[in-house]
């Protein structure tokens, strides 16, 4: 088919960037609706795909959709859309997608005010050099403030609030205007068509006939069908077969140029091959430099799965394998749990990436899993010098090796109304938190900035810090490094076995009571059976916490009605399956909700 | 060894705990019914049978004349000129001297009476409704009528039953020197009052274990024989009819929601009295023919119900064949490791202290 070639002065790269729920979405279709992309949305949101992000109302994986837009000027634009991840899970992702474009439209919710990933995509979108258009959303709704909203803009990001556009992205009200804007205020892509190739990967998925689809913005040259291309941090080189752009659906053409956005297909059938933030280049020109920025995914979070019946274990690995096809972020290697069997270790972005993706594994491939407690990575440093990152609390050197150990530390910004101020802190100050700032951008609210130990945050630090505030405290963070810690690894043992999969890393001095409320919890979990149960908790050996199941003193069928055998065996038999849904930890079964029960301490 | 077995679906009034099949009284249909079980009996006309028992529901609620109608029709069926045991059930609220005559002039020879309890108030909450003073009259008045053979049932984990209650009991049915005595645990199952709102002070799992240990140790030593887990017996006064069911033997179930265990199948009627009237017999549910892995693992648990007799291996691999019995048997001494079975010989017994969690054992028996 016929490509109409754009002059890339008519060309606009942006992105939509908003705290959760600031309706990001909503205005994405608004705009494809107006410009004529789509005629209807029955109120589905085009640009989020899967399932599940529709029920959690989040964007997981960016998109880009190319909208052809007539001006006022009477010209005609091509806008790219560039969908971004909302969730500081992704935020490397989210970086990747705002490297390809120019500017970056910021969205904030009348009613709620600049919230903290508001200020975390700013400073994002600052970073990447990008202009930013600010607007207020949801102007028609009656608890809408926009003023204070503007004032907020102005003092929370610096950012003109005489700039400021009003929208609705459910009225479409003032989204004419923006677009206007967008051709206005955002600079069109530089870049020379006859320089040698250079192209960013800011998104891939994967089609089980073509193999992965790079989502690219080409910063130099020109990629025709039939190109050879060479990924720059692996030299593999592939054969474009198929090169177009997002309507949102596929279409394919004969070429990009520098300045515009699209995709590719060239047979990669490895994900290991292509990542996202990697510079595609060509083959010819194998000198042409990287753009800065590319890193590997690196998860933040671990945890260990275990199929419920161990003749499920080739299952899972296939299902594994299927599902990093379309995730490259996740990374999985076996593991041997003596309690569990085998298993994989999962390494995650954060626990938002961990949760939709166990999940998602349920779902979509139909396995019955066991996770075991999240963990961090430590640094663990011996006697000798060695720095040991350790992703699972059993494989802790025994504690005379251990120097120290350091664990991952995370600045949070989190923006609280005045009067939860007092419950905030003292939440802090009860999960390791060390207030570093605070500050009052409006005489409502507070912007603290606390650092704090990943491993409280990934053990429900948000949800309590939304029970506190009533829901009304909004938190964003990042990684900043690693500190020494005062920990220990706490071990559980069930009737005398030391059950690895329970085993965790605390502070010291939090351990015991955390061990005790454990050990309560178990007791409460775990059935009585024929014998008694010790259930006990040891740091270094020593046990800091004790309590007994009993024996089961009463589990008989009486009264055998007329010779009704058939259903007594029936009863029998439906006991024993059950127990077979039982993990057993030496003669002990114990149900899979003990794995996870580390996660629900709290409740 | 063969069973006959009656179910009569009628009954005054649900108790509270009750999920076995039983309908309002309704005299109207007491006609129809024993039709019905004529007209189920004659598909299997002309087998011999060794006991009788009449359950229910209340069969004392089909009247006196009902009664012997139901039992001289069947004789004319059945080959009943061996029966050494028939039971009737009775309920304390229905027993008249009329229907006991009635009953012993038909061939009855062992009466089972639903006393449950003999604390008023233990009764009312389990939505009984006779009286303590009832139950003992009708014991009275089956001895009077030249009953022998008399058994009580007793529940154990009544609300509000303890120690000192559930002992007096005991003692109060010794005392009127009584044969037989069946102490069933309280269950609460699914779609009972008791299911739906459970009473406040139903003993717990320990204190119905304590009962129970109690119970057992006061009926030993007035000379009862523990012969199966919820079954106590003056000796010579075994239920032979109740004791066929867990040697495995054979018996017919007339009657709504009665069970058969006949050549080999096991089959269930419906419950439902009205497709019963119009073709008795016709509705049947879960109906299985075991293989034989599971036969024999079947027969084991019920045989290990038999505290005293408990399950011989040799007679059953005499039966089945060591190839069918080895992997049972390797089971089994697991579980003797474990203690949970005793064995002497080729006898596989459950301990004292096992009987009342019998159950996980029981379900390892069966695994396979």
């Amino acid at each position: 088919m016929l490509i109409f070639r754009w002059k890339m002065k008519n060309i606009r790269n942006f992105c939509i960037v908003a705290h959760i729920d600031h309706g990001k979405s909503t205005l994405a279709d608004r705009i494809l609706e107006l410009t004529g992309v789509i005629h209807t949305t029955n109120n589905e949101q085009v640009l989020d795909s899967m399932d599940l992000e529709r029920e959690r109302g989040i964007t997981i994986k960016a998109k880009a959709v190319r909208i052809p837009y007539r001006a006022r000027n009477g010209e005609n634009y091509i806008l790219n859309l560039i969908d971004t991840p909302g969730h500081v899970d992704f935020n490397y992702e989210v970086s990747r997608s705002l490297k390809a474009c120019e500017g970056a439209v910021l969205l904030v919710d009348a009613t709620q005010g600049v919230e903290a990933q508001t200020i975390a995509n700013a400073y994002l979108a600052v970073d990447a050099g990008l202009e930013i258009i600010p607007v207020i959303n949801k102007i028609d709704l009656p608890n809408a403030m926009i003023e204070e909203t503007r004032k907020q803009i102005e003092d929370m990001l610096g950012l003109p609030g005489g700039d400021v556009l009003l929208v609705s992205g459910k009225t479409g009200a003032g989204v004419p205007e923006l677009l206007e804007a967008i051709v206005s205020q955002i600079p069109a892509p530089k870049g020379d068509s006859s320089a040698p190739l250079s192209c960013l990967i800011f998104d891939s998925y994967y089609d089980s006939y073509r193999g992965v689809i790079p989502h690219i913005r080409i910063f130099s040259g020109t990629l025709n069908r039939g190109d050879k291309i060479q990924v720059k941090s692996t030299g593999k080189i592939f054969e474009v077969n198929e090169i177009g752009y997002f309507t949102p659906d596929l279409m394919p053409g004969e070429k990009l140029s520098a300045g515009e956005v699209g995709y590719i297909s060239a047979v990669i059938r490895d994900v290991g091959d292509i990542h996202v933030g990697d510079t595609i280049i060509s083959p010819e020109h194998p000198e042409t430099p990287a753009i800065p920025g590319f890193r590997k995914a690196k998860p933040m979070v671990f945890c260990g799965i275990y199929p419920i019946s161990t003749n499920d274990y080739p299952k899972l690995t296939a299902a594994l394998e299927k599902f990093q096809l379309n995730d490259s972020s996740i990374v999985f290697e076996k593991e041997t749990s003596a309690a569990l069997g085998h298993g994989y270790r999962l390494g995650f972005l954060g626990m938002l990436h961990m949760d939709i993706t166990l999940e998602r594994l349920r779902r979509e491939y139909g396995q019955e899993l066991i996770a075991t407690m999240p963990s961090v990575v430590y640094k663990v440093v011996t006697h000798q010098g060695e720095e040991l990152m350790i992703d699972n609390p059993s494989k802790f050197p025994e504690p005379q090796y251990i120097d120290h150990i350091e664990e991952p530390i995370i600045q949070a910004r989190i923006i609280v109304p005045n009067e939860h101020i007092g419950a905030v802190m003292e939440l802090s100050k009860s999960t390791r938190g060390t207030l570093v700032a605070m500050e009052h951008p409006d005489p409502r609210r507070a912007l603290l900035t606390y650092e704090f130990p990943l491993a409280e945050i990934i053990t429900g630090y948000y949800d309590k810090l939304k029970s506190v505030s009533r829901g009304y405290a909004s938190m964003d963070y990042e990684f900043i490094g690693y500190k020494p810690g005062n920990l220990v690894k706490v071990d559980i043992l069930v009737k005398e076995n030391q059950v690895d999969a329970l085993s965790y890393i605390s502070d010291r001095e939090s351990a015991v009571s955390k061990a005790r409320v454990l050990i309560h919890k178990l007791r409460k979990l775990i059935p009585r059976q024929l014998f008694t149960i010790p259930l006990q908790a040891s740091i270094n050996g020593k046990i800091v916490a004790r309590e007994d199941i009993a024996p089961l003193r009463k589990d008989v069928l009486a009264k055998c009605y007329g010779g009704d055998i058939t259903r007594k065996r029936k009863l029998l038999e439906k006991q024993k399956e059950g127990k077979k849904r039982m993990k057993m930890v030496g003669t002990v079964e114990v149900p899979q909700e003990a794995f996870l029960l580390l996660l629900k301490m709290e409740e | 060894m063969r069973g006959l077995y009656i179910h009569v679906p009628f009954c005054v009034k649900k108790c509270a705990y009750c999920d076995f099949y039983s309908l309002p009284d309704r005299p109207d249909l007491v006609e129809p019914y024993i039709h019905a079980v004529f007209k189920e009996a004659t598909h299997h006309a002309g087998l011999s049978f060794q006991t009788v028992y009449l359950g229910g529901g209340t069969p004392g609620l089909l009247g006196a004349q009902g009664l012997s109608r139901l039992i001289r029709g069947l004789r004319d069926i059945f080959d009943l000129s061996r029966v050494s045991e028939a039971t009737l059930e009775v309920n304390p609220d229905s027993t008249s001297r009329t229907l006991l005559e009635a009953a012993r002039m038909a061939g009855i020879n062992r009466i089972s009476i639903g006393v449950q309890s003999l604390v008023d108030l233990e009764l009312q909450k389990a939505g009984r409704i006779h009286t303590a003073e009832q139950a003992i009259q009708s014991i009275l008045m089956a001895k009077k009528a030249g009953f022998h053979s008399i058994s009580c049932d007793v529940m154990l984990g009544l609300p509000g039953q303890n120690a000192a209650t559930l002992i007096s009991t005991l003692k109060k049915l010794l005392d009127l020197e009584i044969q037989h005595l069946s102490l069933y645990c309280l269950s609460i199952e699914p779609d009972t009052p008791f299911s739906i709102r459970p009473p406040a002070d139903l003993p717990s799992e320990d204190e119905q274990a304590d009962l129970y240990a109690g119970a057992c140790t006061l009926l030993q030593e007035k000379g009862f024989l523990h012969y199966e887990i919820s079954n106590f017996a003056l000796p010579g006064y075994v239920c032979l009819h109740n004791l066929n069911y867990w040697q495995g033997g054979e018996y017919l179930g007339l009657g709504p929601a009665a069970a058969s265990h006949l050549g080999g199948k096991r089959f269930k009627n419906r419950a439902d009295l009205e497709s019963y009237l119009t073709n008795p017999g016709g509705f049947i549910e879960d109906e299985e023919i075991l293989e034989i892995g599971q036969k024999t693992a079947e027969e084991a648990i019920l045989r290990l119900r038999l505290l005293r007799e408990g399950l011989d291996i040799g007679e059953l691999t005499r039966r089945f064949g060591d190839d069918v019995i080895h992997p049972l048997r390797l089971r089994l001494d697991d579980l003797v490791e474990k203690e949970l079975l005793i064995r002497s010989g080729s006898v596989y017994r459950l301990p004292d202290q096992c009987v009342l969690v019998s159950n996980p054992i029981l379900a390892k028996v069966l695994e396979s």
